[in-house]
């Protein structure tokens, strides 16, 4: 009797890793690794095909949390006493500025990765049947990613968190009927105020997490239950339209056989009748997969490391900005909402109701249904030139309100090319 | 229980989760409105009529408005509130319009959009005189563009 071979033995069950059925039981005997499939098909693992997007967003959203919740140790959702914490923060708190600057960089990375995973997503169809839920979960992460990022920024109580708000509040306050409502509840107040920020705290450390990580959790689910990662573009076939195949079903206009092979156990579970909603594996691409262990956890990690770096090294050399304490009296000039708003800002510097609430409720509508209304069954690019290009449209479109409205506005809102100094700004 | 049974009590069922969930939300909604704003009074008094010279209008800074005072019409408040996105308008004297910083909306003198997005003209607030000779301004309570007190 050996106890500490025991112990060990009662947390790891499986096999020896050197084992095929090792390799499979490290995956599916683990709760924090069971997401995955035991084995992977070679072409998902390809970095041109999904760029790792995903996973990124994913490891951002780690970062934040666990800087996120660091942060909370030392930080009073009150005026004056949050900007106090901020100074505090900033030249007190032993790496306090290092793990600020870490929180906000994460959270404008996983802005511009959520977009351009969705960008992804769109341009190799797969948001096609049968993913078309999981698109929709993926555009109110999006909206999520938004949310939380918005929340966030009053936190500092500084002059840009306070008109930032100021002004993005007041956007929403133009939706008809319930715009000035939702804004009173939002802030618990007629203004931004010590109510706000309470709400605007809580909101940013309890409420919208929470609903992040369930839809999240959904999300990671839908994927495996949608049958995996979608196939590359580069290997859809001309016929398009993947046949769907099942394992052992009579199909036209013979009965298949699939050839088991020698190297696996087989077990029949349950015969059930009835199509299956995903495409599974035929044979010859089972021979195209390998164990997730160790190819797909190794590329996981590299991107994991890679993500912290980056954001590590990007807060190393550049600080998270903080201006002077909110005041309420003194509107700076111009005034801006954050970046990712600027582009609904420019919308709605011409006018409040067309640009601030109808199109952005149009462009969230239209994202939600595109699934739905899309009637082209094909994922090859070839076949959808016309829904590549609207898209294309979209997002030059978002880029293009953003980088005026973020560069080329100078105060009062003209405009000013970003390499023209004005004296007295400010 | 027969089929009508079950039906009828199935239905009244479904309508009390109905209206369960309804006041529920109903009742969140109200919870997070609150009762008490702690917030600067609507209603306060900024100072005997000899503080503010006539001319230019005087900016209060805490309260937002400016305090117009003309000798042959008397007084009247001008929110500093832009109607567009809530940013502080500033009165420029050499154009004796409202410019404001963060979309560029101009109201005229009279507080009429001239330029900009700003969707409404900028609020009048009423003025009057409390028992204690000072001026008491109220912005719950919006008056034409017109509207003086005289002194």
């Amino acid at each position: 009797m050996n106890p500490i071979r025991d112990a060990w033995q009662s947390i790891f069950r499986r096999d020896p890793l050197s084992t095929d059925k090792g390799k499979s039981e490290l995956v599916f005997l683990n709760v924090w690794l069971h997401i995955h499939p035991a084995k992977v098909k070679k072409e998902n693992l390809k970095v041109k095909h999904t760029f790792y997007l995903g996973f990124i967003t994913f490891y951002l959203f780690l970062i934040l949390v666990t800087t996120g919740v660091a942060l909370m140790f030392y930080y009073r959702p009150h005026p004056p006493q949050a900007y106090q914490d901020m100074k505090d923060l900033e030249y007190v708190v032993y790496l306090g500025t290092f793990l600020r600057n870490m929180h906000r960089w994460a959270a404008h990375g996983m802005v511009i990765c959520v977009f351009l995973h969705m960008c992804r997503v769109f341009y190799t169809g797969s948001y096609k049947r049968p993913r078309q839920f999981n698109w929709v979960i993926g555009v109110f992460l999006f909206l999520l990613t938004l949310g939380l990022s918005f929340t966030g920024y009053l936190l500092p109580w500084d002059q840009l968190a306070f008109w930032a708000i100021t002004v993005g509040t007041n956007i929403g306050s133009y939706a008809p009927l319930v715009g000035g409502r939702i804004r009173e509840l939002l802030l618990g107040g007629h203004s931004v105020g010590e109510s706000a920020l309470l709400r605007f705290y809580v909101l940013h450390v309890a409420v919208l997490p929470s609903v992040m990580i369930l839809l999240t959790m959904v999300h990671f689910w839908r994927v495996r239950k949608d049958g995996g990662l979608s196939r590359p573009v580069w290997k859809l076939k001309a016929e398009s339209a993947a046949k769907v195949v099942t394992i052992g079903a009579p199909a036209e206009p013979a009965f298949r056989v699939v050839p088991a092979s020698k190297d696996k156990t087989y077990g029949l579970m349950e015969v059930v009748t009835g199509k299956p909603i995903f495409e599974t594996v035929s044979a010859e691409e089972e021979e195209d997969t390998v164990f997730s262990y160790p190819y797909a956890f190794f590329r996981e990690a590299i991107a994991l490391v890679a993500t912290v770096i980056s954001v590590m090294a990007v807060s190393l050399f550049w600080n998270a900005p903080l201006e002077e304490m909110a005041n309420p009296v003194k509107t700076p000039n111009p005034a801006k909402a954050p970046w990712y708003f600027l582009g609904l800002q420019e919308l709605v510097s011409h006018s409040a109701l067309l640009g601030g609430v109808v199109v952005p409720a149009l462009a969230v509508l239209a994202l939600v249904a595109i699934p739905y209304l899309d009637p082209n069954p094909s994922r090859r690019p070839a076949d959808r030139k016309w829904a590549i290009r609207a898209f294309a449209a979209f997002a030059i479109v978002n880029v293009v309100l953003i980088i005026i409205g973020t560069l080329f506005r100078g105060p009062g809102w003209a405009l000013v090319p970003p390499w023209v100094h004005i004296s007295g700004a400010e | 229980m027969n089929r009508r049974t079950f039906l009828n009590w199935g239905t009244a069922g479904i309508a009390a989760l109905c209206a369960g969930v309804a006041v529920s939300l109903a009742a969140v909604v109200r919870f997070l409105t609150p009762s008490v704003f702690y917030e600067p009074p609507q209603m306060f008094k900024i100072g005997n009529a000899a503080d503010f010279s006539f001319g230019p209008p005087t900016f209060l800074a805490e309260e937002k408005i400016f305090v117009f005072r003309d000798r042959e019409k008397g007084f009247a408040i001008a929110s500093a509130v832009c109607t567009h996105l809530g940013c502080t308008v500033g009165y420029f004297q050499t154009d004796g319009r409202f410019h404001c910083p963060c979309h560029g909306s101009v109201f005229g003198a009279d507080g009429k959009v001239e330029h900009g997005p700003a969707p409404r003209p900028l609020e009048w607030f009423e003025v009057t005189l409390a028992r204690d000779g000072q001026l008491s301004v109220d912005k719950d309570r919006v008056v034409p563009a017109a509207y003086r007190l005289m002194v």
